[in-house]
């Protein structure tokens, strides 16, 4: 009898603490007094502690969540109930496509003061004219790495990569609008074609890199560059970066003709139940030395040009890093085409890939 | 009258039946019927699925390129199953048969590898194969090779790949099977004067094969779809049909088209079922 009341008492005390944790909880970190703000951001892309600073300076609860490609922000950000996400982190055609969805709200520049940081050649991109709609933040350059330890040829465009030399060397990117926008760079065209009789002729070229290319990988194209089993690449300078680090023979070059751009950005989703927050949020990410945190943690090519400032001598003379801005305005970014031409897109990769 | 039969009858059986069939209408059949409607479906211009019937998708499964790889896919798949029967009947036959103390730590040993998730195994695999991995560095300082072997993405590696990655679903169905084989058959054969190889081809294996046709049907039908295989090993060099039915749902962004493919998928694997039954096979070894 008495130990049965021992028992009890010993688990109303339990309860009960049990109730004030979590009462605690929601006074301290549950939601911070300035409200919440929920991100969409793409995996290993945003560093943590950024994040906590932005908690910390502004009070406001951050929900994270993050995607791995932008097919699926979108598939998610449709699915999910209006307001479960403030901001999200599409790239530039999936900025265009959202747009013309009216799925992102005009930004505030009232609150977002400080988009003059970001470098003169992000500003005002083809994607979204007049950055209404979206902020820039990292980004990338599809260069050819190069293991000089192992190549005699001199590569300096993406043409150079059909040289019959370099048979079964190539790793590509697992990516149809990559390869076969490089196939139409290589031969003067857009990677955006969508003439028939232009895209029959890239076909054909396209077709003549079958035998070179060992590998397509886009998760980590890096790792074939590194073990040798690939001397060369085609993928995003950043990887060309890494894999520098593990073997210095390996040289980027940034192909002639111009190369295949990409610039992931930061936008309101119209929906956002926090769209103040939001705009602080993009505000503090425009702040030079939080992009310089980012970049310490994630080396893509940074928009924040005051950000790379600080960032000292070696990143920014590392050009694998941080690629020069005459090769970023040479390039060209990948854009939504119709449905029709998409299907000859598609037909042309598993020609290739068959 | 009736009231009480239904209460008697009717409403035990619904109330034990009913769960497992709400479960299996909105977990099984709600998905695939959703997927079927999805491959006469179009896509607008923001490549949103829109809902008018059409048969685009249908004709262009046809598309000679992809009919090609339909060919790749099903050659991968029949040499893979071929090879894991090659090596898991002597397998499962030891296991089966063994007196040892040892046997459930030989059946152990194949119950293991499920314990890491297939996906790290095969990248592990690629380490170990590549031209800088442990078997050519191996095989190079013991002077065996000068060159390393280009072991790497090819049809060969896929292959190599699926067997690793599905023998086990070959010797699990094959290991019941011989189990389950009645000793006093193969004395009766001896008796009777029958010599190894003889018993084993009228005996051994009639009575085994209901097992090697539900290991073939496991075995055999993931192969079409198991795409990361395809990818990491074959280096996007020898694709199945699942790296099909997972471009159009990733990059290639039209999901009716992707659902058109894995219809090709449920088709070709009810068409095995129905054959396995036919032959005789028993539905619940498949664990269906």
């Amino acid at each position: 009898m008495k130990k049965k009341r021992v028992l009890s008492i010993v688990l109303s005390v339990m309860l009960v603490s049990a109730m004030f944790a979590f009462t605690g909880c929601g006074n301290g970190s549950g939601s911070g007094a300035n409200g919440e703000l929920n991100i969409f951001t793409w995996t290993e892309y945003v560093p943590e502690a950024v994040i906590d600073k932005f908690e910390e300076e502004y009070d406001i609860k951050v929900n994270w969540t993050t995607f791995s490609s932008n097919e699926d922000m979108l598939a998610k950000v449709r699915a999910e109930a209006d307001g479960t996400y403030d901001i999200v982190q599409p790239s530039d055609y999936m900025v265009e496509q959202m747009i013309a969805q009216d799925m992102l709200m005009e930004l505030d520049y009232d609150i977002i003061d400080n988009l003059d940081n970001i470098g003169e050649g992000y500003l005002n991109p083809s994607y979204d004219p007049g950055n209404v709609y979206s902020v820039p933040y990292q980004g990338g350059v599809a260069a050819i790495g190069v293991n000089t330890d192992e190549i005699d040829l001199e590569i300096t465009s993406y043409a150079d990569l059909f040289d019959e030399s370099l048979k079964g060397q190539l790793v590509v990117l697992d990516d149809y609008r990559a390869v076969i926008g490089m196939a139409a760079r290589s031969m003067g065209y857009s990677m955006n074609e969508t003439d028939e009789d232009v895209l029959s002729e890239i076909e054909e070229k396209l077709l003549t890199l079958k035998d070179n290319i060992k590998v397509y990988d886009s998760d980590s194209p890096k790792s074939s560059l590194i073990s040798g089993d690939c001397t060369v690449a085609y993928c995003w300078s950043a990887e060309i970066a890494l894999a520098q680090e593990e073997n210095p023979a390996i040289e980027i070059v940034f192909p002639e003709e111009g190369p295949y751009v990409f610039m992931d950005n930061w936008a309101v989703l119209k929906g956002a139940k926090n769209s103040e927050n939001a705009m602080k949020f993009i505000k503090f990410m425009l702040e030079p030395e939080n992009a310089q945190m980012v970049s310490e943690e994630f080396p893509y090519l940074n928009a924040n040009e005051k950000g790379v400032e600080l960032m000292g001598e070696d990143f920014i003379n590392n050009e694998a890093k941080n690629p020069p801005s005459s090769v970023i305005a040479s390039g060209e970014y990948v854009s939504n085409l119709d449905t029709d031409t998409l299907a000859i897109y598609d037909e042309m990769w598993t020609k290739l890939k068959r | 009258m009736t009231k009480h039969k239904f209460k008697a009858k009717t409403l035990p059986a619904l109330s034990m039946v009913g769960p497992v069939t709400i479960w299996l209408l909105v977990f099984v059949a709600a998905p695939l019927i959703y997927v079927l409607v999805m491959s006469f479906c179009g896509i607008d211009q923001f490549y949103n699925v829109s809902y008018h019937f059409t048969l685009t998708n249908y004709k262009r499964l046809l598309n000679a390129d992809y009919v090609n790889i339909y060919g790749h896919s099903l050659i991968i798949a029949l040499a893979t199953t071929l090879i894991c029967i090659l090596i898991a009947y002597p397998f499962a036959y030891i296991i089966a048969r063994t007196k040892s103390k040892k046997k459930s730590l030989l059946y152990m040993l194949v119950i293991i590898p499920f314990w890491t998730n297939s996906l790290i195994r095969i990248y592990g695999w690629r380490s170990l194969l590549g031209t800088s991995g442990w078997i050519n560095t191996f095989l190079m300082n013991i002077h065996l090779i000068d060159e390393p072997i280009d072991f790497l993405y090819k049809q060969g590696t896929t292959i190599f790949g699926m067997v690793y990655c599905l023998f086990p679903f070959m010797v699990l169905p094959l290991y019941t099977a011989i189990e389950k084989l009645d000793n006093s058959l193969l004395e009766a054969s001896a008796d009777l004067g029958a010599k190894g190889p003889k018993t084993f081809f009228n005996v051994i294996l009639p009575l085994t094969s209901g097992g090697i046709f539900s290991g073939s049907i496991m075995v055999f039908i993931p192969c079409l779809g198991y795409f990361f295989v395809a990818d990491i090993l074959g280096g996007g060099n020898s694709d199945v049909i699942g790296n099909l039915v997972e471009r159009q749902f990733q990059s290639g962004n039209n999901w009716p088209l992707g659902a058109a493919l894995s219809i090709i998928l449920i088709l070709v694997t009810l068409i095995l079922v129905k054959i396995y039954q036919k032959l005789g096979g028993d539905m619940d070894s498949l664990g269906v």
